[in-house]
């Protein structure tokens, strides 16, 4: 059973105004020295709690900076709440960030069996996989040469075919439907549509109201890390655009 | 501990099939390819041998042996810590990406190195072989355990100086200046009796990469079996470092991915 289920969490950057310290200032700092790069907190994300039971599907919205990124990271397991409980429940299946984490060196077809290898897959799964992965991606001899000299649209074929790859339970989307061309867009579209009726439970992520009422069952409005509105995909989208609207 | 060693086992093929990339990828432009590896320990130890037996006319073929041996545990566990101690910040985008046991990282970069340290192992067994004064006794398998626990041990500290670097970065300068003064402090280019004759003999002793430069060599070089104390030392080393690491792991895990 896919679960999610978060209890007050709290989520805080602490970044330097500058640079990071330094050994030495590390090691002087109290005896003489004041800090000249003091700490800035960023509470990116505040008290959240919300529960998501098997075949709920969420959409998030909010302005930029609103925490919804982090959060999407936070229930990814890269970040870890500072205080509060995070319980996520079965396979998951993140779609942020395609295109980084790629090796510039290796090829096409090294690199699809490294991102399986990394998203759990064995020798055995992937074998399977491979050559579906690379009728998705289209991308045929290219495949044969080292990925750095693949053009931005080209990585996020590859990256995408790769991420989609997997039959997750939990399936966590940060805006990844505005990818490739626009053969591409309509395929990856069409991908996503299949993924996120096959996963139990789903997370997206974007600024495109209109696949959130298409998609979700469930909305949340974000705002300074906070949940604002939580509801139905129709009310909370109809809220956020009245806002939008009142401030323009 | 154990649950953070399943979790690198269970991502086995992820970091198994990244060391072979950067293997590959080392040596993809170059004619020799991985002979680069093979020449390099080769040429060091063919010029150590024609200064040295100039210097002092010592026997050259003993002196050959008894070099690349040292040399070879030193490079290895130079170049883990040297290379490890970024191997967060090299690996940044998976850390971002996905939340892995970050003890994969440093792997990577000691399964890497271990690759070289057997290749240069390989040249020295067949030196042995030729020139040795004792050829190949069957001591010879005593090597395997110091070589395990020796890969452990490089795998402790290049963990422990990853998590400092992330934080710190000045640490990877202070740990490649510190290296160059090691060197000269490990009997690697002179014999330990340099120092022992100077009253430092515990400076030796005490030293955690002579004791593995003398658990390969005894056996491989000498034919003899290393005094158990020196494999006591070893291990307690290891367990120290593995130990550590593990408790940074467990300390830092969540809190480095906002220092990277």
């Amino acid at each position: 059973m896919a679960r999610i289920e978060l209890n007050h969490v709290n989520v805080t950057f602490s970044l330097r105004k500058t640079t990071r310290v330094t050994l030495k200032e590390y090691l002087l700092k109290g005896l003489f020295l004041t800090s000249v790069n003091p700490v800035v907190a960023i509470h990116a994300l505040n008290d959240l709690s919300f529960t998501l039971v098997e075949g709920e599907r969420l959409g998030v919205i909010g302005h930029n900076g609103a925490g919804k990124s982090t959060m999407l990271k936070m229930l990814a397991g890269v970040y870890a709440p500072n205080s509060g409980t995070r319980i996520v429940e079965g396979s998951i299946c993140s779609l942020f960030d395609i295109a980084v984490g790629f090796e510039g060196e290796a090829n096409g077809w090294d690199n699809i069996t490294f991102r399986g290898y990394l998203q759990g897959e064995t020798p055995r799964t992937l074998k399977a996989k491979r050559q579906e992965i690379a009728d998705f991606s289209e991308l045929g001899d290219f495949l044969n040469i080292p990925v750095r000299y693949y053009s931005a649209g080209m990585l996020v074929r590859l990256a995408f075919a790769i991420a989609t790859a997997t039959e997750p339970e939990v399936l966590l989307v940060d805006e990844v439907l505005s990818v490739g061309d626009m053969a591409f867009v309509a395929k990856a579209k069409e991908r996503m549509r299949q993924m996120m009726r096959k996963s139990s439970l789903m997370v997206l992520v974007s600024h495109d109201l209109e696949s959130v009422q298409e998609f979700c069952t469930r909305a949340l409005w974000m705002e300074h890390g906070r949940v604002k509105l939580d509801g139905s995909p129709k009310d909370v989208v109809a809220a956020y655009q009245a806002s939008v609207a009142a401030a323009a | 501990m154990f649950q953070q060693l399943s979790a690198v086992w269970k991502f086995r093929y992820f970091w198994l099939s990244l060391v072979r990339m950067d293997l590959y990828t080392r040596y993809r432009r170059s004619f020799l390819g991985i002979g680069w590896s093979l020449l390099t320990p080769l040429a060091m130890t063919g010029i150590f041998c024609v200064v040295f037996s100039t210097l002092n006319g010592s026997n050259w073929k003993d002196y050959a042996q008894q070099t690349l041996a040292a040399l070879a545990a030193w490079e290895f566990l130079r170049n883990t810590l040297v290379s490890g101690c970024k191997s967060f910040i090299q690996n940044e985008a998976y850390i971002r990406l996905s939340p892995l046991p970050f003890g994969i990282y440093p792997l990577r970069t000691v399964m890497g190195n271990s690759i070289h340290f057997f290749i240069t192992l390989g040249v020295l067994v067949a030196l042995v072989a030729f020139l040795g004064s004792v050829y190949i006794q069957p001591t010879i398998w005593l090597v395997a355990p110091a070589v395990l626990m020796m890969m452990l041990f490089g795998w402790g500290i290049a963990t422990i100086a990853a998590f400092a670097t992330t934080y710190f970065h000045d640490v990877s300068h202070l740990i490649e200046v510190s290296a160059q003064a090691f060197f000269f402090l490990t009997p690697i280019i002179y014999p330990p009796s340099l120092l022992i004759n100077q009253s430092l003999g515990w400076l030796v002793e005490v030293n955690p990469v002579y004791v593995f430069i003398e658990l390969i060599r005894e056996p491989l070089v000498a034919g003899k079996i290393p005094r158990l104390d020196r494999y006591a030392y070893a291990a307690g080393l290891t367990a120290a470092s593995l130990g550590l690491a593990m408790g940074t792991i467990a300390w830092l895990q969540k809190r480095v991915v906002f220092q990277l």
